[in-house]
């Protein structure tokens, strides 16, 4: 679902708190994978990624669990890790960004996988700091046809799946 | 005649109910206009409109033996307004399939039926007055997460078979005639208005007035008259539209 970024950086971590306060510094829009260090010998499903919008950590989701959102932070777990940070155009993740299931508040990443209540406190303040409106990007992003039937496809699909477990079948137009 | 418009964003902090009330307004200049909070799970309306003390709300309403609708329907403001109640026991008790009926039974008394909808498609009842209205208004802000949320509840509308009445673009700083122009592909339906972020916007919710009321020369009032303006109600018969709330396919409560 996520393209393939362009990788900033890859190594072996005990302490999240610095690769966290990097992506904030420089606003990342982008990706982290995270996995055990011992992964290379072990199971390759055991990763875990957390997308960032302007530095702000925005979603968690375990691959080995299938699950998002706060759980797939306990999934991911204490380092030491070993990280691969991605740099991505910020078009290809507003589609993700919008699946609430997966979102985590943007201070919990810095508190619960780093223990960094500071930074934590920091993201947050990030994160307040009022929408602005770049009309470049929501131009680009406008331009963008096939991301934009993306999310029309996508909100279709979803409203005639639900139509039947609803029971708004009849309203459905043919 | 009455014609039912469902106001409606994906996401919050549009400017929903603001903008719901202000369509209201200047629709009731020439309409019966009755307005209806139909985001029973987050009461708003009742702040906007100065009904922050009411005893009966549509809460009471939606509860099997409930209270006859008249009693939750106030005139205000030139308009007859149906606000949710915000005590926690009075949702839970509240059953969205009743929506229906009282959706009905204030179809035949009125020309313009606003219903402010849920900034959500997370539930049944939040899609509900998607999927029973005529037509939807889309309040939009210049924003890559409001597009893409006003994107879905297009699909979702047309998908229920309800038709676009147009696009707000709300809470506007600055020149977006780019961002405009381009919105104006993907969505059908015109270009309602473009309404300029205000503070008066927020003192007239402050009061407890809409915006009309509190600050009906300001230049967002202005817009919002414009947007009304272009709505042009239809002629739609009242029986057969309060026919088609009762017998609408209801979901399950929640």
């Amino acid at each position: 679902m996520i393209p393939d970024g362009e990788l900033l950086r890859a190594r072996v971590v005990t302490d999240l708190a610095a690769p966290l306060e990097d992506a904030l510094d420089r606003r990342l829009d982008g990706y982290a994978v995270l996995a055990p260090r011992e992964t290379l010998l072990s199971d390759d499903d055991d990763r875990g990624v957390i997308t960032f919008e302007t530095g702000v950590p925005a979603l968690a989701y375990h691959a080995g669990t299938d699950r998002g959102g706060p759980p797939a932070l306990a999934d991911i777990g204490a380092g030491p890790h070993r990280l691969e940070l991605y740099d991505l155009d910020p078009a290809h993740l507003t589609v993700p960004h919008t699946t609430d299931e997966l979102r985590v508040p943007p201070g919990m990443p810095a508190e619960r996988l780093a223990g960094a209540s500071d930074l934590a406190d920091r993201t947050r303040r990030v994160a307040d700091e009022p929408e602005t409106i770049d009309d470049g990007a929501v131009a680009a992003f406008l331009d963008d046809e096939d991301a934009i039937e993306d999310i029309r496809e996508t909100a279709r699909a979803e409203a005639e799946r639900r139509a039947e477990q609803w029971g708004f079948e009849d309203a459905i137009e043919d | 005649m009455v014609e039912a418009f469902a106001v409606a964003s994906g996401k919050g902090g549009t400017g929903k109910t603001t903008g719901t009330l202000a369509l209201g307004m200047a629709l009731a200049e020439e309409y019966d206009v009755t307005v209806v909070d139909a985001d029973t799970g987050m009461a708003n309306l009742l702040f906007h409109a100065g009904l922050a003390d009411v005893e009966t709300t549509l809460h009471d309403v939606l509860v099997e033996g409930g209270a006859p609708v008249a009693e939750a329907a106030y005139e205000r403001f030139g308009m007859r307004v149906v606000p949710c109640g915000t005590s926690l026991s009075g949702l839970e008790a509240a059953d969205p399939a009743e929506l229906r009926e009282v959706v009905a039974t204030l179809a035949a008394d009125a020309d313009v039926l606003l219903l402010d909808s849920p900034a959500t498609l997370s539930s049944k009842s939040a899609v509900l007055p998607v999927v029973l209205a005529d037509r939807i208004v889309v309040v939009l802000q210049p924003t890559i997460p409001a597009i893409s949320d006003g994107l879905k509840v297009q699909e979702y509308a047309l998908s229920y078979g309800s038709e676009i009445a147009g696009t707000l673009f709300n809470r506007v700083q600055g020149d977006v005639t780019a961002v405009r122009e381009r919105v104006d592909r993907y969505f059908e339906g015109p270009l309602l208005a473009t309404i300029p972020e205000s503070d008066a916007a927020r003192a007239a919710r402050s009061a407890g007035e809409p915006l009309l009321a509190h600050a009906p020369e300001s230049a967002a009032a202005t817009a919002y008259r414009e947007a009304a303006a272009a709505l042009d109600p239809r002629d739609g018969d009242s029986d057969d539209v309060a026919e088609r709330f009762r017998t609408a396919v209801i979901p399950d409560p929640p």
